[in-house]
């Protein structure tokens, strides 16, 4: 692509990460799946303009699961592309949600992903758009718009955790820049609050 | 002004140091680490027989039956064990099976591509098995419940989320500390239905007999020894040696792979003296050998 870069995410799960050994092979369709979805949940997030034929990698490595697969590749995936240093348009922090009879539940175990029906949402917390809705189960129309709205809440909680978390980070660096020798001239004391600022702006 | 001007005229010509060493670093590899090993130091501030520290973290991940996480440096293995049942071999029918795995994945350094495990991760493996097996570190008898019957398959898999260097000791570093947190649940065969059921509440740890450790050194320029080599020092290394030694003292396994050094006799018994010491100080750091798990 000559404009934009591409993003290309590998999803690879370990076969010590569920109760049953298995091991899954790179071409399962269940994981290439995994992996498109995020894709395109972050296609419009990453400023891709900005890197044009050039590839960004995602590799998201599954531990341990217990439930919420999606939601916490996805979560991760935002954390690790800020990290990097890659320009997004915004966070996106996403949660699943379910119905047990009329109670609402977020962010569900595997034991009971495989019993209720539920809903995995990821927004952009500051502009309020949802780029992700996936839903494999069959969920009576009524008690979808609670979910969905409760799923909406819920991220804008997850996203000041994630803001928290970026921001120590950010201070940590910035101070061991400052204490290490001074080769980057940026990192002067107007540039610095300058730097925090504009996290504090997100 | 003038002050400012001169503050940011140091920052300059301390930013164009930095610049013009890393990009010597880059272009002449070899003669940047020629220069290091001539003042008998490395890149990272190490001695030439000095060892990266070692953390190790057990029993992490709940859903295996045994887990640990090493980190050698800033290469970091995780490795993970389960367990299965299966059928035992028609000539060997009481022993059970030891399957180690290592995966190198594109995310561990930008050495490796996305795709199928490289070489190197195919040859790690391989060699993982044979150490494990001549040190014998689990008897695979102990592995059986019922002999023709049914038996324990012990997969081993381990993965390299950072690689810079040395992969070898912290992947046997990490199936040891694994193999060692395995619990198994008791397992009984039933004769008549020719099934094997575990019991959910009783789990016993694994026998662990030997406790391997491997240190690995390589030869730079057929003239220095480096202990432990990083990322950098590794593509520039003519010869390299592992040596693996058990607790008792006795050596399981040693390789070497290339020329070794040009004119000096002995190189590989001072290898071997130098894992020794190594070895007793990577096990008395992670292995509390007071007590018995």
């Amino acid at each position: 692509m000559h404009d934009r870069a591409l993003i290309n995410v590998e999803v690879n799960i370990v076969p010590f990460s569920t109760g049953e050994r298995r091991k899954r092979s790179r071409g399962d369709k269940r994981i290439l799946e995994l992996g498109s979805t995020i894709k395109s949940t972050f296609e419009p997030v990453v400023q891709t303009s900005l890197y044009p034929r050039s590839e960004i990698d995602i590799f998201v490595h599954v531990l341990q699961q217990d439930g919420g697969l999606l939601q916490a590749s996805i979560n991760a995936s935002t954390l690790a592309l800020i990290s990097a240093g890659i320009p997004l348009h915004d966070f996106v922090c996403a949660v699943t949600g379910g119905v047990h009879s009329t109670a609402p539940m977020l962010d569900l175990t595997t034991l009971e992903e495989n019993d209720i029906p539920h809903v995995t949402v990821a927004v952009m917390p500051k502009t309020k758009k949802v780029t992700l809705v996936t839903m494999e189960t069959r969920l009576h129309v009524d008690r979808f718009g609670d979910i969905f709205k409760l799923a909406c809440e819920a991220g804008q909680v997850i996203h000041k955790e994630m803001k928290r978390a970026v921001s120590e980070r950010t201070q940590k660096l910035v101070t061991a820049m400052e204490m290490g020798p001074r080769v980057v001239p940026s990192a002067d004391v107007g540039d610095r609050d300058a730097m925090i600022d504009d996290l504090n702006d997100y | 002004m003038a002050e400012t001007s001169n503050a940011s005229s140091a920052i300059d010509v301390a930013e164009q140091e930095a610049l013009k060493a890393s990009t010597f670093r880059r272009l002449h590899p070899k003669v940047y680490l020629e220069r290091f090993v001539a003042e008998k130091v490395r890149p990272d501030g190490r001695e030439l027989d000095e060892w990266r520290d070692v953390s190790v973290n057990v029993g992490s991940i709940s859903t295996a039956d045994g887990s640990a996480l090493v980190r050698l440096g800033d290469t970091t293995i995780v490795c993970g064990v389960k367990a299965e049942i299966a059928e035992p071999e028609l000539d060997r029918p009481n022993e059970g099976f030891l399957v180690p795995n290592i995966d190198l994945p594109a995310l561990c350094s930008p050495k490796f591509k996305p795709g199928p495990p490289t070489e190197e991760a195919q040859v790690l493996s391989d060699r993982l098995n044979d150490v494990l097996l001549a040190s014998g570190i689990i008897s695979r008898i102990s592995l059986c419940i019922e002999p023709g019957k049914s038996v324990w398959v012990l997969y081993i898999d381990a993965i390299c989320l950072n690689y810079d260097g040395n992969a070898f000791d912290a992947a046997l570093l990490a199936m040891v500390a694994a193999l060692r947190n395995t619990r198994l649940p008791k397992a009984a065969y039933n004769e008549e239905t020719g099934r094997t059921t575990c019991s959910r509440r009783s789990l016993l740890p694994l026998q662990v007999n030997k406790l391997p450790i491997s240190s690995s050194f390589g030869v730079f320029d057929s003239t220095h020894v480096l202990a432990d080599p990083t990322t950098f020092e590794e593509p520039l290394l003519d010869t390299t040696f592992s040596v693996i030694m058990n607790e008792d003292g006795k050596l399981v396994s040693v390789l070497q792979l290339g020329l070794g050094l040009v004119g000096q006799p002995g190189t590989l018994d001072r290898c071997i003296a130098a894992a020794k010491a190594h070895s007793s100080d990577i096990r008395n750091l992670v292995y509390d050998t007071s007590n018995t798990s």
